[in-house]
């Protein structure tokens, strides 16, 4: 029980992680809203992704 | 690089248009990453900081709590136990400090006593941070400054002012609704990371039941004869200024309660509903042979109406908007601005209160008679707390503990 939770805790950090990566290529490589202020939202939302990936907040 | 630039409709044909274009992309990937970085600096140094504590001579050991239970080893709760054994047959009691962080009186009492205590007679147990995961973070959406300090005479000395539950960086996720075991009465789903809604814990449970299961454990291997959760309350809620005590322990809280409101200061007590299940007045009551009490000290910071969560209104509990929910009667303990609800008020009323509750076990039961002495409450509200926190750099280091 205890094996499973550690598991399922260590994919949300992975799931973190994995999302900051499409994010981040999403911000280089998209094909569609290409605009400054979509360049904008991606870099931001970024943020979040990788202070829970680095177990930071 | 280059070959995303070119598939970019936005980017135009490659060459300077598309060079432009990764360059403002990078530019705004630096700018977000220099936020972060500036942005979580207090949130960085409340997960890594360490609070200094010089404890006094009458230390006997300190152990992990999962020298209890091994389920919680190399976590952050595996909290350190300070222990003060006289040597002398007698009862023992538990001070369970930091259960919720965000009420800081109770592990600065905690740190008090460590700092100041003689024992003649029995057994003490101190935890000052029972659960340092949630005094790792902030409360979300509360604006809460991340530290306090205290004035002492030679200098300043910082505390945490932490979170309510577990961090989800420790635990997650969160059930839909939280099953409380073994009742199976259900709660809200922050109470499975709630250190006090998961007592008495269970062993193959998330990490803070875990937790509550060794502090379960320490309490029946040790035979501790009393087990005194300290919290603080909101203004608005019922039962602050209050001792919560299971239906073993009433009797001992009644007298204790009355000798207070006489002598030092105004105290009620209540008896642990048997229906609310989870928290230690009840849980630790039902399955250990402890008697169990929580106290709870009034701290307008964590009211919901109050202005700004300052440091300022953490340490001096002075708030307008507090005054006008007491001039119509809305809260549920004397508040007067002028002199506030300070922490040295708070930290002196739960030394206070403890001390009276030993007192009472005591005279109540002869053969679990504890002797034990630290700041009183009148001399914290003349001298401040400050005066009873030791320097650690002019202390002998074996004193010395980062918890």
């Amino acid at each position: 029980m205890i094996l499973v939770q550690e598991v399922i805790h260590q994919i949300y950090f992975v799931m973190a992680g994995l999302i900051a990566v499409v994010l981040l290529t999403r911000l280089f490589r998209r094909k569609t809203r290409p605009g400054l202020a979509y360049d904008i939202v991606y870099a931001y939302a970024i943020i979040p992704f990788i202070l829970r990936a680095l177990h930071i907040k | 690089m280059s070959s995303s630039v070119n598939s970019d409709p936005g980017a135009g044909k490659a060459g300077t248009g598309g060079r432009t274009l990764v360059v403002r992309r990078v530019g705004l990937l630096a700018a977000a990453l220099v936020l972060m970085v500036v942005g979580t600096k207090d949130i960085r140094a409340l997960r890594v900081y360490r609070e200094t504590v010089v404890v006094s001579n009458a230390l006997t050991a300190q152990v992990p709590l999962s020298a209890y239970f091994d389920g919680i080893r190399g976590t952050l709760m595996d909290a350190p136990v300070y222990v003060f054994d006289s040597g002398v047959p007698g009862g023992s009691v538990l001070i369970l400090g930091g259960a919720h962080p965000y009420e800081p009186a109770s592990p600065v009492m905690a740190y008090v006593v460590m700092e100041n205590i003689t024992v003649t007679r029995g057994r003490v147990f101190v935890i000052a941070r029972a659960n340092m995961s949630a005094a790792s973070q902030g409360m979300l959406g509360n604006a809460y400054p991340p530290f306090f300090r205290v004035k002492t005479p030679w200098g300043e000395k910082q505390y945490r002012i932490g979170d309510r539950e577990t961090s989800p960086l420790e635990q997650w996720p969160d059930p839909f609704t939280f099953v409380h075991y073994p009742s199976t009465q259900n709660l809200a789903y922050q109470d499975s990371r709630n250190l006090n809604r998961t007592f008495p814990g269970r062993a193959d449970g998330n990490l803070t039941e875990r937790t509550s299961f060794a502090i379960s454990e320490m309490i029946r291997r040790e035979k501790i004869d009393l087990t005194i959760d300290v919290h603080e309350a909101s203004m608005g809620y019922p039962v602050v200024s209050t001792f919560v005590c299971h239906q073993r322990a009433e009797e001992m809280c009644m007298m204790a309660a009355m000798m207070l409101s006489a002598e030092q200061f105004p105290m009620k007590t209540e008896t642990s509903p048997k229906s609310l299940r989870g928290l230690t007045h009840r849980e630790i009551g039902d399955f250990t042979g402890s008697f169990a009490v929580l106290m709870e000290s009034p701290e307008p910071f964590i009211d919901k109406f109050v202005g700004p969560m300052t440091e300022e209104l953490m340490l001096t509990g002075r708030d307008e908007f507090m005054q006008i929910a007491a001039d119509r009667g809305l809260l549920y303990a004397e508040y007067d601005m002028k002199t506030g609800a300070t922490l040295d008020y708070r930290v002196g009323r739960h030394l206070g209160g403890a001390a009276e509750v030993i007192k009472q076990m005591g005279e109540f039961y002869p053969a679990k008679k504890i002797g034990v002495t630290w700041p009183t409450y009148a001399e914290v509200m003349e001298k401040g707390i400050g005066y009873f926190l030791h320097d650690p750099a002019k202390a002998d280091r074996r004193r010395v503990f980062l918890n």
